[in-house]
């Protein structure tokens, strides 16, 4: 710690600290534009100056550490004509249309020239004229309001690893400029018109529709994917303007897809009032009808759920309260990516937040395509990264990342087994093992090489295991998990306080839902089994779109064909004109409620946005078809409907103490650990299986029913487009074909695509993409590929 | 002695001697009433009527859409919404003023930057709906259009105050 005296008072800060960053924590006032507290610093624009005693000329604060007894003024009369010339300075190219500019308002260069400028200035020659940049749909650009602070440019080159921003020439002549063909290449890319300190980079979406003073702010939790970054939603006039990252929120970015989500609150897919089916067409009708209408649907029918866990915590303890008290044995799913509903021995949630990941020794992601799935997340990784900290990688490809990757290798989805064989070998080597691993072993003959990473990623002192989608929708993910954990048992890593065993999950709230649906969960493709044999009725899909997301899309269509379907929801998803009755649930937005997010954070929304249309919170839609189905209504207010919350998960101290006590939001919940259930691998089934495996790719503009409905992502959508199908060339060869036209013949048939090569996909598994020509294909597990006619 | 002033003033009427002088004075003085609407009186360049929407000389509506009338307004009385137009430059797509809320105090005008919204001396808008007191963007441009030389003329002579 250092001692020293910024403005006559002392003030005490670690070692290292740069003045600037000493006076922002103690609140002293200095103006800056270039640092960031995210970025590097550059030192480039001087707003910073201040004097420090003994020295004989101002120095530029975000780059001078604090010394002991360093004597530091931030006032003075001299400062002051240095700031004024720094302004003139800043000024001299800077048009004057602040009346025009999305910035004006919430501008720094505008605080500025009010708090420190001259006022009028005496630059009388030719101004710089530096043409606009496209940068995609998300960025606007207007250039000569640059001031050249090179945030955007260190934004693009430390936090989105892009590098696709740069400056260009010197002096006069210095300009920014993006070396771009149609979009910026981030995922992070909306985040450029957050720290653009003037109006040179602006949010395109909300460009000259609206102006800072206009909006009102809804602190609120985003639930495009489990991440559950804090946002704050600004709107004016009950209309979503932006989505922004909360100030002092857990993470300083979010991404595209959770940020343009909020053009889909608007679209024509929304449910805005409770719809009735009359002859072939939906029709608007009131809600007393549609219950009822409703009501014969349920009363006494054979029913399956399938809802979203996108919902808060309290609208899926009344779904449960529907499961439980209104029905009779309904079949209930909610998880669209996993096979397997067995209980995992280690169940979805991070056991660690994603601030301590930076800190471990070793990070292994196993199958997971975490870019795309989990931007921030993968953002930690990349600062760990770029700390020369290794990251280990598991899976059927080498999915583009924006960090350094230290060790990387191909698997099968079939490979899994023996990877975790493999591993476990060289730890019983070691003399490193755990009950019931032999018995594990034994079950499985073949070896993999990767497994030699994964044991050497695990004889780190700490080391954390990220378990993807490729092993949670693995059909065996059961047992797989299962070895997982005697593998992380075994290493030492399963102990509380450096628990490691990380399982990402597919949606929020997996540690409530895990404990609250434990033993009554079956897998989603089994309720459309159900429906499809002729053992159902009615299909409660509850915020759910199955046959847009998950693994089931193909059962999904043929179950909806066959039985009733009663859409409770906030936005229709693909289910076009399948509906017999739709009921509207209020968006996330749109709803006082608690989400937790998969590290275990919960979060409560306090000041929800007014519901558009006729929507109602999920759990008063509940309520209302418990009642109408002749029960008594067991909750009537958000307070007894958090108190059935913790019935049925009484382990959740930390909502209680959140929503009662009222504790500040900093408690976790933990995810399911310890399962005592034993899963042997099922190798055989594995034999049995086609000869090439399938995994399913992941657009993270595509995906999900929000995301889709929103055509500012789904133009992202269009210029990041993936590959339809692919496999690896030697995989082609060993076949005796060629790529183009080919015919995959899965478990439903045979049907013709056209099939393209990589070189970064392991051999022996295709690649589909979920939302391409062959979607279809992606929920099949293995297939054969055949030539032509 | 007060005891006699005082009843000499009450029996001999005095006080309303004083106020019928009064009367009597402004009777014979020149009168300063007009005989509106024949006559008018003059209106100062400042005048504070109704509202319109300026264009440049070559037709191009002025207002840029900042918004800085609508959220200085004191009585709520604009609403603006703007969208960027074809050519990239930020205009309104709606520039509504209701006059029924419209106080008259000037601070629109006072907050444009580029002289778009002013107020006419024009007053003899009333109507017989409130409806017709609402003024949609297409009305104020109108109004503009009307009163443009009187607009330019006001704003001439009122320049060496600003």
């Amino acid at each position: 710690m250092t001692v020293l005296y910024i403005n006559d008072e002392e003030v005490t800060v670690p070692a290292g600290t740069s003045i600037l960053e000493a006076c922002r924590e103690n609140n002293v006032e200095v103006p800056y534009f270039c640092y960031h507290p995210e970025l590097s610093v550059a030192a480039n624009c001087r707003m910073c100056l201040v004097e420090v005693e003994g020295w004989n000329k101002p120095a530029a604060s975000c780059c001078t550490p604090v010394s002991e007894g360093m004597k530091v003024v931030t006032q003075s009369a001299g400062l002051e004509k240095d700031r004024s010339m720094m302004m003139e300075y800043l000024l001299i190219h800077h048009p004057l249309d602040c009346p025009v500019c999305d910035q004006g308002g919430a501008c720094k260069l505008q605080d500025y020239a009010v708090e420190h400028g001259v006022g009028r200035g005496r630059y009388t020659e030719v101004k710089r004229l530096p043409s606009d940049k496209d940068l995609g749909p998300f960025v606007n650009t207007c250039m000569t309001r640059c001031i050249h602070c090179t945030r955007c440019v260190r934004f693009a080159d430390e936090i989105a690893g892009t590098g696709d921003m740069g400056v260009l020439n010197r002096g006069d002549h210095m300009k920014i400029d993006g070396i771009v063909e149609d979009a910026l290449a981030s995922e992070l890319s909306g985040n450029l018109g957050d720290i653009c300190p003037v109006g040179a980079l602006l949010d395109k979406p909300s460009h000259d529709v609206s102006r800072p003073w206009e909006m009102t702010r809804h602190k609120s939790t985003c639930t495009a994917c489990p991440q559950g970054c804090d946002i704050v939603i600004e709107s004016r006039a009950d209309e979503v303007m932006r989505i922004r990252p909360l100030k002092g929120g857990v993470e300083p970015w979010i991404c595209d897809r959770g940020r343009y989500v909020y053009d889909a609150f608007r679209s024509d897919k929304r449910i805005l009032s409770p719809m009735l089916r009359v002859g072939d067409k939906l029709e608007k009708a009131s809600w007393d009808d549609a219950i009822e209408k409703a009501v014969t649907m349920l009363k006494g029918k054979r029913v399956g759920i399938v809802f979203s866990p996108d919902w808060s915590v309290e609208g899926l303890a009344a779904i449960r309260l529907l499961h439980d008290i209104g029905l009779e044995n309904p079949k209930v799913a909610f998880d669209l990516h996993r096979r397997d509903s067995r209980p995992f021995a280690f169940d979805e949630g991070l056991t660690m937040t994603t601030e301590s990941m930076e800190q471990v020794d070793q990070v292994v992601i196993l199958g997971s395509d975490l870019r795309q799935r989990f931007p921030i997340l993968m953002q930690r990784l990349r600062k760990r990264a770029n700390l020369g900290k290794p990251v280990t990688r598991i899976g059927a490809m080498h999915y583009r990342t924006n960090s350094e990757i230290a060790n990387d290798a191909l698997v099968r989805p079939r490979d899994w087994y023996a990877v975790i064989a493999r591993a476990m070998d060289q730890l019983k080597v070691l003399g490193k093992t755990a009950a019931g691993m032999d018995e594990w072993m034994g079950k499985v003959e073949a070896r993999h090489e990767a497994g030699k990473l994964l044991a050497d990623a695990l004889l780190a002192d700490t080391c954390a295991l990220l378990v993807g989608e490729e092993i949670r929708s693995h059909e065996d993910a059961a047992a797989l998990i299962h070895g997982l954990d005697l593998l992380m048992r075994a290493a030492g890593h399963a102990e509380e306080g450096q628990d490691g065993r990380n399982l990402l999950p597919s949606g929020m709230n997996a540690q409530l839902l895990s404990a609250m649906f434990n033993g009554t969960r079956t897998a989603a493709g089994e309720v459309f089994a159900a429906a499809i044999a002729g053992e159902l009725d009615t299909l409660l899909l509850i915020g759910s779109d199955p046959i847009g997301d998950g693994l089931f899309s193909r059962k999904a269509k043929e179950a909806l064909a066959k039985v009733d379907l009663l859409q409770v929801g906030s936005i229709s998803g693909d289910m076009v004109g399948l509906a017999d009755i739709k009921l509207p649930a209020a968006a996330y937005s749109e709803i006082e409620g608690t989400f937790i997010n998969m590290e275990g954070r919960v979060r409560v929304a306090e000041n929800p946005l007014r519901s558009l249309g006729e929507g109602r919170p999920l759990w008063k839609v509940m309520m209302r078809l418990i009642q109408a189905l002749g029960h008594d209504v067991p909750a009537v207010n958000l307070t007894e409907m958090r108190e059935h919350v913790l019935t049925m998960a009484p382990d959740f101290t930390a909502l209680k103490d959140i929503w009662f006590a009222g504790k500040a939001q900093e408690d976790f919940i933990p995810a399911q650990r310890n399962r005592k259930n034993v899963f042997l691998p099922n190798v055989a089934k594995m034999n049995a299986a086609k000869g090439l495996d399938v995994v399913g790719r992941y657009s993270m503009y595509k995906e999900g029913a929000w995301v889709r409905a929103s055509k500012l992502l789904a133009e992202a959508g269009r210029i990041h487009a993936l590959d339809d199908v692919i496999v690896h060339p030697d995989t082609l060869a060993e076949m005796k074909l060629q790529a183009g036209d080919l015919t995959i013949m899965s478990n439903v048939g045979a049907e013709r695509f056209t099939v393209g090569t990589r070189t970064d996909v392991s051999p022996g598994v295709v690649f589909v993409s979920k939302r391409g020509t062959a979607g279809d294909i992606s929920g099949e597990t293995s297939v054969d590929l055949g030539g032509g006619q | 002695m007060n005891f006699i002033k005082r009843h000499l003033k009450t029996w001999l009427l005095w006080e309303l001697v004083i106020g019928l002088s009064l009367t009597g004075r402004y009777l014979f003085k020149k009168k300063i009433t007009v005989e509106y609407p024949e006559e008018r009186t003059p209106l100062s360049p400042r005048f504070r009527g109704l509202h319109a929407l300026r264009r440049y000389e070559s037709g191009e509506e002025r207002c840029i859409a900042c918004k800085l009338c609508e959220v200085t307004c004191p009585a709520l009385a604009i609403t603006i919404e703007s969208e960027e137009r074809a050519d990239g430059s930020r205009r309104t797509t709606r520039y509504d003023i209701d006059m029924t809320k419209c106080i008259f105090c000037g601070f629109c005008q006072e907050a444009c930057p580029v002289d778009a919204i002013v107020e006419t001396q024009e007053f003899e808008y009333a109507s017989e709906t409130r409806a017709a007191l609402y003024y949609t963007k297409d009305m104020l441009l109108n109004v503009g259009d009307r009163y443009e030389p009187q607009i330019a003329a006001n704003l001439a002579a009122d320049a060496r105050y600003q």
